[in-house]
């Protein structure tokens, strides 16, 4: 502070400076200099009456509700995140001990956990027929298009078994684009109009595949489209591999 | 069996954020979910209204969520849960703002911010609230950040200036900036006299540049 501030001449003044006076921008030897005068204007005590009345809209701004698939991604973000300090194990092995913990069937525990490795599979008609049996993700040695990490291998056809990876990632392969993404979807009547949580190229039974990992129409549970590159399209839904819903336990 | 029965009843009986963050740094399982759950629609708003974006305000809040996830074992509770979780989502939002700054900020197909979007007194509270959330939409990123921490949130100028790494100076004239435009936009302000009185005269942003920074 230097004491030599000018005090802006006026009435009248612009909104600039009265809003700089209402937020206290100004040194405070100049506001107060400024401050009598200002309140002496009628046109100027209007200006910082807009400004109170703009305060009080920001102010009386109600909350924005996250919308459930925002919730669910996030959700599931964080299942993910947890995975990697839980133990992978046997499905059945893990059910039978925590079942020999607590003494009861699965109902009623869930851990952060649970939602990325002990999923249930609830096979849509007409998809194959996934398994229990969770097991780490196994890179093979081919690789996918546009991506130079391996894609990640389905054990056998538990598609559980590439959840959290699937989930982490973005990566459309040969897919490409959402747009192709969404055709192919729609060739097995799904018409999704969000971006997937997590799409990856993956093998299954050895072929190349795309999983995409979308919202399962409600929280905590996710559908798993296992897609064709090669066959998938609008029209085909002999491209849609699998289509299955898990949710936690 | 007994471990289990434990930790799920700490997070049951949590009745502070503190205590849930304890709780997630010593294992429970459901602890940080629950964190998540009693301020996501708070950080939302945030997120949403500091990026516009709901694409890139849900990726804000997911990297903001997993970043507090790893973080939060080394939470020190001399700051506020709630500060500390909002410092995490406004620097996601924040360095998403930074990285997309050379693109182009994409005007809202409504009314202009010259324009007052609608007679005051024929509104409801509901639509008023719609209004006010487009007119803050339409303010420069630079303003709106500040606007919504000091405005919306609640937050000292100081933390704000905190929060965003600037100083208090221009924390408080970015409010003044955008609170003038606003209340334009919002109607508040009659047009004969903002236009009038609208854009600052030279010797005015002069002394507004010799004053920020206080």
């Amino acid at each position: 502070m230097t004491g030599m501030e000018r005090v802006p001449m006026g009435p009248p003044w612009s909104v600039d400076l009265i809003a700089d006076l209402h937020a206290g921008v100004l040194p405070p030897e100049v506001a107060a200099q400024l401050r009598p005068r200002v309140e002496a204007d009628p046109e100027a005590v209007e200006i910082l009456q807009a400004l109170d009345a703009t305060l009080e809209d920001l102010h009386a701004l109600p909350p924005i509700p996250m919308p459930d698939h925002v919730a669910a991604r996030i959700d599931a973000a964080l299942a993910a995140e947890a995975r990697p300090a839980a133990p992978v194990v046997s499905l059945d092995e893990a059910r039978k001990r925590r079942n020999r913990r607590l003494g009861l069937g699965g109902a009623g525990v869930l851990v952060a956990a649970a939602a990325a490795f002990g999923v249930v599979l609830a096979v849509s008609p007409g998809t194959q027929k996934s398994t229990d049996n969770a097991a780490q993700p196994t890179p093979t040695t081919s690789s996918a298009p546009g991506n130079a990490a391996p894609p990640l291998a389905v054990k056998g056809d538990d598609l559980g078994s590439v959840f959290g990876e699937v989930l982490k990632a973005q990566n459309y392969g040969p897919l490409e684009t959402p747009d192709r993404l969404a055709g192919c979807l729609k060739g097995g009547g799904i018409t999704s109009t969000s971006k997937p949580l997590g799409i990856s190229p993956i093998t299954l039974k050895g072929k190349e595949a795309v999983m995409a990992i979308l919202p399962g129409g409600a929280v905590g549970q996710f559908r798993l489209v296992v897609l064709d590159p090669d066959t998938c399209g609008p029209d085909k839904p002999e491209g849609v591999l699998a289509d299955n819903t898990i949710k936690p336990r | 069996m007994i471990a289990l029965a434990k930790v799920r009843s700490v997070t049951a009986a949590a009745s502070s954020d503190a205590d849930l963050i304890s709780a997630h740094a010593a294992g429970d399982p459901y602890a940080f979910s629950e964190l998540v759950k009693r301020h996501r629609d708070r950080m939302w708003a945030v997120a949403l209204r500091t990026l516009r974006d709901p694409e890139e305000a849900a990726d804000a809040l997911q990297e903001a969520f997993i970043s507090a996830f790893r973080a939060a074992s080394s939470f020190r509770a001399e700051s506020q849960v709630t500060t500390w979780l909002h410092r995490i989502v406004v620097n996601a939002c924040l360095d998403r703002m930074r990285r997309r700054q050379t693109r182009p900020t994409v005007p809202l197909p409504e009314a202009g911010p010259g324009e007052p979007v609608a007679p005051r007194d024929a509104m409801s509270d509901r639509e008023t609230s719609l209004i006010v959330q487009q007119a803050l939409m339409e303010l420069p990123e630079e303003q709106r950040a500040p606007i919504v921490l000091v405005d919306v949130e609640g937050y000292s100028v100081a933390e704000t200036a905190q929060l965003l790494g600037i100083a208090e100076g221009t924390v408080k004239s970015r409010c003044a900036r955008g609170r003038a435009k606003l209340a334009k936009v919002l109607g508040h302000l009659r047009n004969r006299i903002a236009d009038a009185n609208v854009p600052a005269d030279g010797v005015n942003v002069q002394e507004q540049r010799q004053w920020e920074g206080r």
